[in-house]
């Protein structure tokens, strides 16, 4: 290997009686692009938040270009030389695109902040990655690709001689996640380190020079990608097989459950129709921003639409209504579970009993107990990873927090059920559990409608995938003529109809 | 900057709005009572918006980056009357001293706000609130029934209560020097900066290393000298101070925050705006009195006015944020 750059050797790390870390190691030369991989709660995390000086190691080695690494102090790492980019760029969105990426470290003159040597030097970095942005626009507003962009250049104008990019595609659009990806190929040719944390393996087969995989806070394995293929790294993740990523079982396909018709919201989606019945699991594919989530959100009522109607087992829902949704028999998971789907210090219990707490609220005194057997229940259906039912939500890992959100739902026995981005963020082994979930509930008789940006997942589990551009539905593909290459194209090119 | 450049940020700027609501009101009113347009009308005006002008001004500091201070008002009042009392008890003392007492006085409430919120993680909210009550505590007990009267209180503030230089009062002079002060300070170092991206986004800034605990106490340090300053603007304005010397104006301070423009969740916003609002909200209830409304309906108004600042603030946002949703559907 040329040039060592970074060089973690049997770190250590406990938060309580939790080991974070137990013997990980990393290595990373300049030049290459490292993919670190391994199932949520592996440690990752753990350890780039210990590069970016968010947690110091009880015990073991970091060194960084031949010297010892000093920890503990995020603002001494960036001087080190390490910049990470997290999935959600934590930008100032009051402040202008400039002082974000000198946020800190401001060139001043004679102690005053240089703001016109601010803007120009941003500007010269933006020019230098062929980004088009205004050094002077607040951050707020940027879509996440543009963010992890400010990031990057932020990284740049420190240069940062290793820039971790930690699972910087999991929100962004299959374009946005190829712009990414020539930048970090840049940054490489720089001679830089890169290492880069994706749950999608495809990107990190593609992009990497090798892998690194941790599980249970220990690292298992390091190889040359050319070297090793998909299924291995799998098998490194999990420690053991997974037999069906996709588990899709046949269901018999009932009456029409939801039936929405020529939904509109002006400036947002436009004509939307189609159907969902009974057994059938329905996917909405296209590119981030094309409108998916926004028509489901109109759907279950979140939003008002200014025309059209929306159907459920018959009846019409009223507008803008999220209780009349739910009392049809609609339930909703939503894309962000932090904020939108659970209550991260109650109760695991709690939270699975809320959206039932009314049929519970008859027998007052044994609310207590009716929400913990419900809760249990569905925890043991959902194989839900738990040390207590009354522990916070906010302890688990984050696909068994979306195995809550779930099992929430699940608890008020929908006719129809709308998940958004179901897997976003989860690892391989839970996601094959929410998979076969879904796939075991349709069989049950449930409708399914799933967004997802996840293409293996869309062909993987949809009956029928349909795909939206630009606020409108532009094709509707039956499971059999479903492909990376004919969703994609519908969803990308206008004209094109499959 | 050329001299078009300087005219459209001036016009961007957020405070742009509210100059022109404060020319407005001085202009209608003045066309029905003469007499509020007069040099005296004003300098009446600026005179009752320096305490809280200069308040304002610290406390947007505070606001900005995401906390805030309501114990300032009964820390204003206790200053006013501890340098009243200390005067009066050492005559001859040197004014000097007489300034001493009453910056460490409210360095003292700033230090221990800063602390508990800084460095024991407490909301400013409610430990503010509780300094409120403390300090209005101790302050009666120290007072009784006592009051602070004209001869007791240092000269140089009588001058400085009643004087004016080229028309316009020294209290007000010294409300817009705080005012200036702390808005070069927040725009021009790189300490003032990291208290806009502190109340921009406070688990950022602790990830790009910002000493926040640290920079949050320093500014209610700072505040509290501030505040100490207002104490004695207060005790010059009046020249009397008793235990309820500057009880709720508090609210009147984060009022005149709001309608300048510096906004409540922190990041946006500048001292001299808040100096601006306070000096509205002012002009407001005097152009009230002048055209003959009752007093009820001056706070009433005056109640609206923050209702209609924060109305126009969020339409502002909304507006931009949808600028910003187009911009990403035509590229998507």
């Amino acid at each position: 290997m040329a040039g060592n750059l970074l060089s973690v050797e049997g770190a250590y790390k406990r938060f309580g009686g939790v080991h974070a870390l137990a013997g990980a190691s990393l290595e990373v030369s300049a030049g290459e692009i490292v993919g670190l991989l391994g199932e949520n709660g592996a440690g990752k995390s753990t350890l780039v938040k210990t590069l970016a000086g968010l947690h110091s190691l009880d015990a073991g080695t970091i060194t960084l270009q031949g010297r010892p690494f000093s920890q503990g102090n995020p603002r001494s790492a960036r001087e080190q030389g390490i910049a990470v980019i997290y999935q959600e760029p934590s930008l100032f969105p009051d402040l202008s695109l400039a002082e974000n990426v000198f946020v800190g470290r401001q060139p001043t003159t004679g102690g005053r902040v240089d703001w016109r040597g601010m803007v120009s030097q941003t500007q010269g970095l933006f020019d230098g990655l062929g980004i088009d942005l205004n050094p002077l626009r607040p951050a707020r507003g940027l879509s996440i690709a543009d963010q992890q962009m400010v990031e990057i250049v932020k990284a740049l104008s420190i240069d940062a001689s290793l820039i971790i990019m930690d699972e910087p595609s999991a929100a962004l659009s299959a374009a946005e996640v190829a712009q990414l990806m020539t930048v970090a190929r840049r940054l490489k040719d720089q001679g830089r380190g890169v290492v880069y944390i994706s749950h999608r393996l495809d990107e990190v087969t593609e992009l990497c020079d090798s892998v690194t995989v941790m599980r249970d806070g220990a690292t298992v394995a390091t190889a040359a990608v050319a070297q090793i293929d998909t299924t291995q790294i799998v098998r490194w993740m999990v420690g053991r097989e997974i037999t069906e990523m996709f588990p899709k079982f046949d269901a018999e396909v009932g009456d029409v459950v939801l039936s929405v018709k020529g939904l509109t919201r002006a400036g947002v989606f436009h004509d939307i129709s189609f159907d969902v019945r009974r057994g059938e699991i329905v996917a909405l594919a296209g590119l981030v921003g094309a409108g998916r989530s926004e028509v489901v959100r109109a759907i279950f009522g979140i939003d008002h639409h200014d025309s059209g109607t929306v159907s459920v087992s018959g009846s019409v829902l009223r507008n803008g209504s999220p209780s009349a949704a739910m009392s049809a028999g609609v339930a909703l998971v939503p894309e962000d579970r932090r904020l939108q789907g659970l209550f991260m210090p109650a109760a695991i219990s709690r939270n699975i009993a809320m959206t039932v707490l009314a049929r519970l609220r008859s027998r007052l005194l044994l609310r207590g107990i009716s929400e913990r057997r419900v809760a249990t229940d569905w925890a043991g259906r959902l194989q839900l990873k738990y040390a207590n039912i009354e522990d916070p939500v906010e302890r688990l890992s984050g696909g068994n927090q979306q195995k809550v959100v779930l099992a929430k739902w699940l608890a008020t026995d929908p006719a129809l059920l709308i998940v958004d981005e179901p897997t976003r963020g989860i690892d391989v082994g839970t996601k094959a559990e929410v998979h076969r979930l879904l796939s075991e509930q349709a069989v049950r008789g449930l409708a399914v409608l799933m967004v997802s940006s996840d293409l293996p997942e869309v062909l993987g589990m949809a009956d029928r995938v349909l795909v939206m551009r630009e606020g409108r539905l532009v094709a509707e593909i039956a499971r059999a003529d479903a492909t990376q290459e004919s969703v994609m194209t519908a969803a990308t090119i206008s004209g094109a109809l499959a | 900057m050329t001299g078009r450049n300087v005219a459209s940020t001036a016009l961007k700027a957020r405070e742009f709005p509210i100059l022109v609501a404060l020319a407005a009101v001085v202009v209608t009113t003045g066309l029905v009572n003469p007499t509020f347009a007069s040099s005296e009308g004003i300098s009446a005006i600026l005179i009752e918006s320096s305490v809280i002008g200069l308040l304002a001004a610290s406390q947007s500091m505070l606001i900005i980056m995401r906390q805030i201070d309501l114990s300032v008002g009964s820390t204003t009042g206790l200053v006013a009357f501890l340098v009243g009392q200390n005067a009066a008890a050492n005559i001859g003392v040197p004014f000097a001293v007489s300034v001493g007492v009453g910056l460490a006085v409210g360095l003292v409430v700033g230090v221990v706000n800063g602390f508990l919120i800084a460095y024991l993680g407490l909301p400013s909210l409610v430990v503010t609130i509780a300094m409120l009550y403390v300090v209005r505590g101790v302050f009666s007990h120290l007072a009784g029934g006592e009051t602070i009267t004209a001869e007791q209180v240092p000269a140089p503030l009588v001058e400085l209560g009643s004087g004016s230089i080229f028309g316009v009062p020294y209290l007000f002079v010294c409300a817009l020097i705080g005012a200036i002060s702390v808005t070069l300070l927040l725009r021009y170092s790189r300490w003032g900066r990291d208290l806009y991206a502190i109340g921009s986004n406070p688990e950022a800034a602790l990830r790009v290393g910002i000493p926040v605990a640290r920079r949050t106490f320093v500014a209610f340090a700072l505040s509290g000298i501030f505040t100490g300053v207002a104490g004695l603007l207060l005790l010059g304005r009046f020249s009397f101070a008793d235990a309820t010397s500057g009880l709720g104006i508090e609210l009147y301070v984060i009022a005149a925050c709001v309608i300048g423009g510096v906004a409540i969740a922190g990041g946006v916003g500048t001292a001299v705006g808040a100096l601006i609002g306070a000096v509205l909200l002012q002009t407001i209830t005097f152009a009230l009195g002048a055209l003959g409304v009752s007093q009820f309906w001056q706070q009433a108004v005056a109640g609206a006015l923050l209702v209609l600042a924060i109305t126009f603030d969020r339409v502002v946002a909304v507006r931009s944020a949808r600028r910003v949703v187009r911009r990403v559907e035509v590229l998507a």
